[in-house]
């Protein structure tokens, strides 16, 4: 059975791009690792708390809170 | 391979050292040789096929009995010159799986990016989980919100009339606000810094001229000092006879620094906030 190598296909040319332009040296790899982690934690954090106050709509204090103090 | 195994067993029992060519192609041969002499069988891959006799032994190979419990087999010359064959002319002994089923498809950068890919997520992930274990017990050392909220003092300035002091709680001591008037803030200003004891300026102890706030509690050992009263027309402590200036600057008496200073903003109307 012969392999269909896919080395010349566009999959394959964006992949060495982002190889030599992330992986290639160690200090830009690390650099974008801690940087990404940064932003995968602020994009967590964001989606799960607009997860959460949206089932606690209408429950939480900030909701009501109008209700009960004056200013 | 049963008869493998219990050759291998009683071998171990009755301590038997056989010295064998390394090569597994010999340690075949000479196996199949003992189990199969009777047959003269030669067939390098019959070894499941054949029934093996209960309590094989090796009647090919010659055997020394040196004493009772050690036996030396020394395996004849032709086994161990094993004929050495290069890979065209040995198709059957190297018989190499067809891996092209397992062989990726997707290129080699594909390939390499993907398992850089996997490396850096998992650095990434593993990084958030030990700043986010890091940053949850380092929250659990500061203050919580309703201790802060207590540590706060708000203050309405605009009934403190000028030339008047008030002191206030905060935190357990006493904070001394002073509203000056222009002479006071003139007279703390004529002050020559090089003859103070702890030098500073009237300038880095207020934020706005009109309003001194520092904390009431003397530098010497913590008594509370009375105001508007020393040699100086500021404050005076009791306890040891520290004299205090209009701008809260240590002058005359034991106490080695001014007044501190807390930490206070001003709100836009007419409120200050220590704290």
């Amino acid at each position: 059975m012969p392999v269909k190598s896919n080395n010349g296909s566009a999959v394959n040319s964006f992949a060495r791009a982002g190889y030599n332009a992330v992986v290639k040296r160690n200090s830009v790899f690390l650099t974008t690792i801690f940087v990404s982690a940064f932003v995968a934690e602020m994009a967590f954090d964001t989606v799960s708390d607009r997860i959460w106050d949206n089932l606690n709509k209408g429950r939480q204090w900030k909701d009501i809170s109008a209700k009960y103090t004056t200013e | 391979m049963a008869s493998l195994a219990t050759k291998l067993a009683s071998a171990s029992l009755n301590r038997t050292f056989v010295t064998l060519p390394a090569t597994a192609s010999g340690i075949r041969t000479v196996f199949n040789r003992s189990a199969h002499h009777s047959s003269g069988d030669d067939d390098h891959h019959g070894h499941g096929h054949h029934e093996s006799p209960a309590t094989p032994s090796l009647p090919a190979l010659k055997t020394t009995s040196l004493n009772s419990n050690r036996t030396f087999v020394t395996v004849p010359a032709g086994f161990v010159q094993q004929k050495r064959y290069n890979h065209s002319s040995a198709r059957d002994t190297t018989q190499i799986p067809d891996f092209n089923k397992y062989k990726s498809g997707s290129g080699d950068a594909s390939n390499r990016a993907f398992s850089y890919f996997m490396v850096g997520t998992t650095g990434a992930l593993s990084f958030v989980g030990a700043k986010t274990t890091v940053a949850d017990f380092l929250a659990n050392m500061s203050a919580s919100a309703d201790v802060l909220a207590l540590a706060k003092v708000e203050v309405d300035l605009s009934s403190i009339p000028e030339g008047r002091n008030v002191t206030i709680k905060w935190r357990g001591k006493p904070v001394f606000i002073r509203h000056r008037t222009q002479d006071e803030i003139e007279e703390a200003n004529s002050v020559s810094i090089t003859e103070l004891r702890d030098p500073q300026n009237d300038a880095e102890r207020v934020q706005k001229p009109e309003w001194l706030i520092m904390l009431g509690v003397c530098t010497h050992l913590g008594c509370v000092p009375i105001g508007e009263a020393g040699d100086y027309g500021g404050w005076y402590c009791p306890c040891h006879g520290s004299h205090y200036d209009i701008s809260g600057r240590i002058r005359k008496g034991p106490a080695p620094l001014n007044l501190e200073i807390p930490a206070y903003a001003f709100d836009e109307d007419n409120k200050v906030i220590i704290g």
